[in-house]
């Protein structure tokens, strides 16, 4: 379960989350979205304990910079950064021992082969492309177990076969009970399973939605996205 | 021309502006600008009235000028070689290269821009005000002088790097004839020095200090030029004035002419050398590798996979010893180590029989780590989200991650000191000693970096840290190095070895307080994926 309550986060004067609240259940799959600008990767930064800020966050009760909120927490960055002189397997191996995971090996390498890297264990962090190191990340955050997981833009810079199974890991992790936010601007992609939404806009929650609500409006995610987010010029 | 007018001014004004960001570093600044006017009127208002002394042989500022030419020059001419320097930045190559400006306003625009970097790069001659001016009894003409001549060196040396990569890329036997030539001059100016030394019968460094004091030297390209000019202006020759600038001028001159005459287009010739410089400058301030042009291929091996040991916030230290090996088959040894190795064996050789050298040895190798230590692997984590994300305690994660930085000193003090003790004939204790106390500053100079990193967010230059930080670890650390000179003097013969150990034990201590005060920084600083 994660709880955001009241965030507000400053750069100086300039506000990029203003008294942001939303939260999470165990098993929902929550859409942020927004314009450019609009504080999305702000609040999941924030969220990750990356970032200072007003209020309170807690994952699981915990407070999110706490060492047990950190143990339940997965995040995918937008940028995914890799160290250049760890292979694939080397990356994953670090995650396990500095989370000091047991019984590791067997859900790596099935990861890796679910995201066709299973042949690539040797290369370094350095010989990958920015897809390549975006699959390296994925596994890296679901190799922990996390039952809070934050996605900022996963599906960019993925070929077809790693967003098809992208989504479907989406999808089981919510059957197991995960609370997962995932902030995108391809709203397509994340059609067929969102559950909830929080739109930003100049750092504040504009609207939030249910899949429920908006079906029975007769609207979908992106009619709704440009209604809240362009006001009176709405597009058909 | 306006629009490039507009551009470098608003840039300096944004610059400007953007410290405002950064009050730190405004203070900071703003003390820098104050100490140097500070000197600089207080030489004027004193300077006439300070009792005549006996001053220093002016040869060795001649010497030191023409070492940082010859480097300058070697720095230089390899980057020529390899990929070219560039005047410009890659939003020069995306925004100016494609507009329809001329060519050579865009070059001239790139000039001034150097200049003023190299003007800024120079200003740390001001801080030797003090110095010249006690040593060797130098004004503001020599101080002014000595600031223009390396701003006149830099921008040469950016210019001449362009034209030799104009002319030799892509023909590896010009390339070859540049090489040949610059190991040649190197050769001939050391076998000059052994020949002066041999036939005068003089030590090697009075050979060398002749050598860059004798006429023939100042018309040696950049090393030579600069040295003559100085001369010139601290003997008030006008006529080395004048033949040093026509040189500097009639090469930079014939090198603009390379880059614009007839249908010469430079802007493929710089293109590499700015994407490689922009890769460079964004490898370093994400604490990646820095990309080599002909970068070897790391191989890794079948029993070199895997991190294999260490859990928790330990897996850091343990990824970056994996890292380490990846980079060099010795681990934590490299060129530095054989550098210090090599100048302690010399200078161990050299004072085997004064015992106050070997503390003078001590000092300088320390005085130069301080500004060579860095936040090594710690800084790299801290561009990365990891160190944020895992489930430890900060200082647990800040210490793990910063072992590799405090184990390369003890592994370059035993090296060096082992060295030292072979070549100077120091007891074996003093040579553990030695190490021990050059280990323990290794420790606190972490803890520095640190502590820059939780007060100011992120590293100071070396302007500041030369100023400020050295200032104020004197400060600190006076006490103890006083402990142990009155040590030094006190203890009988046989146990002068525990002299710096009042040092040594000060240093561990401040060591563990930096850390310990400062171990919070995960929990405190903001991820932003740079430095």
């Amino acid at each position: 379960m994660l709880l955001v309550r009241n965030v507000t986060k400053r750069y100086g004067k300039f506000v990029a989350n203003d008294n942001v609240s939303f939260e999470i259940r165990p098993g929902e799959i929550s859409v942020l979205v927004g314009p450019n600008g609009a504080g999305k990767s702000t609040i999941i930064k924030s969220i990750a304990g990356l970032l200072k800020f007003d209020g309170s966050i807690t994952i699981n009760g915990n407070e999110n910079k706490s060492i047990q909120a950190k143990r339940d927490l997965g995040y995918v960055p937008e940028m995914p950064a890799l160290y250049d002189m760890l292979t694939v397997w080397e990356h994953l191996e670090f995650i396990a021992r500095a989370y000091s995971l047991s019984n590791w090996k067997e859900k790596a390498e099935s990861l890796l082969q679910r995201f066709e890297l299973d042949d690539k264990k040797k290369k370094l962090g350095s010989e990958l492309s920015k897809g390549m190191q975006q699959k390296v990340s994925i596994c890296c955050c679901i190799l922990t177990g996390p039952k809070v997981i934050l996605f900022d833009e996963p599906m960019v810079g993925l070929d077809p076969h790693a967003i098809k199974e992208l989504k479907n890991l989406i999808v089981e992790k919510r059957q197991e009970g995960a609370a997962i936010l995932i902030s995108t601007h391809m709203l397509d992609s994340v059609n067929e399973f969102w559950d909830s939404t929080n739109i930003m806009m100049n750092g504040k929650i504009a609207a939030r939605r249910t899949r429920k609500e908006i079906e029975g409006s007769g609207e979908d995610l992106e009619a709704l996205f440009f209604k809240i987010t362009e006001g009176d010029k709405v597009v058909q | 021309m306006k629009a490039l007018a507009y551009l470098l001014l608003i840039q300096v004004k944004n610059k400007i502006l953007m410290l405002k960001k950064k009050p730190a570093f405004l203070v900071l600044y703003g003390i820098i600008i104050v100490f140097v006017l500070f000197s600089i009127v207080t030489m004027i208002i004193f300077g006439k009235d300070m009792p005549q002394t006996k001053f220093a042989d002016e040869r060795i500022v001649f010497l030191i000028l023409a070492g940082l030419g010859l480097l300058f020059l070697f720095t230089f001419v390899s980057t020529g070689l390899s990929t070219g320097s560039s005047l410009f930045t890659m939003p020069d190559v995306g925004l100016l290269f494609v507009s329809p400006i001329s060519s050579k306003k865009i070059l001239f625009y790139g000039l001034i821009s150097t200049l003023g970097k190299a003007l800024i790069g120079s200003v740390f001659i001001f801080y030797q005000i003090g110095n010249l001016k006690t040593n060797f009894g130098y004004g503001l003409k020599e101080i002014f002088g000595l600031f223009a001549i390396f701003t006149v060196m830099i921008l040469f040396c950016q210019l001449l790097s362009i034209g030799i990569y104009i002319f030799s890329n892509g023909n590896r036997a010009r390339k070859r004839v540049i090489k040949g030539l610059l190991y040649a001059l190197i050769g001939v100016l050391l076998l000059t020095a052994l020949y002066l030394q041999r036939q005068e019968h003089i030590g090697i460094m009075e050979a060398v200090l002749r050598m860059t004091d004798a006429s023939w030297f100042g018309y040696v390209p950049v090393t030579g030029w600069a040295t003559m000019l100085f001369i010139g202006v601290v003997h008030n020759s006008m006529f080395k004035m004048i033949i040093s600038l026509t040189l500097f001028l009639m090469i930079g001159i014939i090198i603009i002419s390379l880059l614009t005459a007839g249908k010469a287009d430079y802007y493929e010739d710089v293109l590499l050398s700015t994407e490689f410089t922009f890769q460079t400058k964004l490898a370093a301030k994400e604490g990646r590798n820095i990309p080599r042009q002909t970068a070897t291929k790391i191989k890794v091996k079948d029993n070199d996979l895997g991190i294999g040991k260490g859990s928790g916030a330990m897996a850091f230290m343990y990824k970056h010893i994996l890292e380490l090996k990846r980079n060099s088959r010795f681990i934590f040894a490299d060129g530095y180590t054989v550098f210090l190795m090599v100048g302690v064996g010399i200078a161990g050789y050299n004072f085997k029989t004064s015992e106050v050298s070997y503390y003078i040895v001590l000092a300088v190798v320390i005085y130069l780590q301080f500004f060579l230590t860095t936040m090594g692997k710690l800084k790299i984590e801290l561009m990365r989200p990891f160190i944020y994300l895992i489930p430890e305690n900060s200082l647990k994660k800040v210490f793990a991650a910063s072992v590799t930085s405090l184990l390369k000193p003890c592994v370059d003090g035993i090296c060096m000191f082992a060295v030292f003790g072979v070549f100077s004939g120091a007891s074996i204790p003093t040579c553990i000693f030695f190490a021990f106390a050059y280990a323990a500053s290794g420790a606190v100079f972490v803890g520095i970096t640190i502590l820059y990193q939780r007060v100011l967010g992120g590293q100071p230059n070396m302007i500041i840290q030369l100023s400020i930080g050295m200032g104020l670890l004197l400060a600190i650390m006076a006490p103890s190095v006083g402990v142990s000179i009155v040590a030094a003097i006190l203890l009988p013969e046989a146990l002068s070895f525990l002299s710096v150990l009042p040092y040594t034990v000060f240093c561990l201590f401040f060591a563990v307080l930096l850390f310990v005060t400062c171990g919070n920084l995960i929990d405190k600083a903001e991820y932003s994926g740079k430095a």
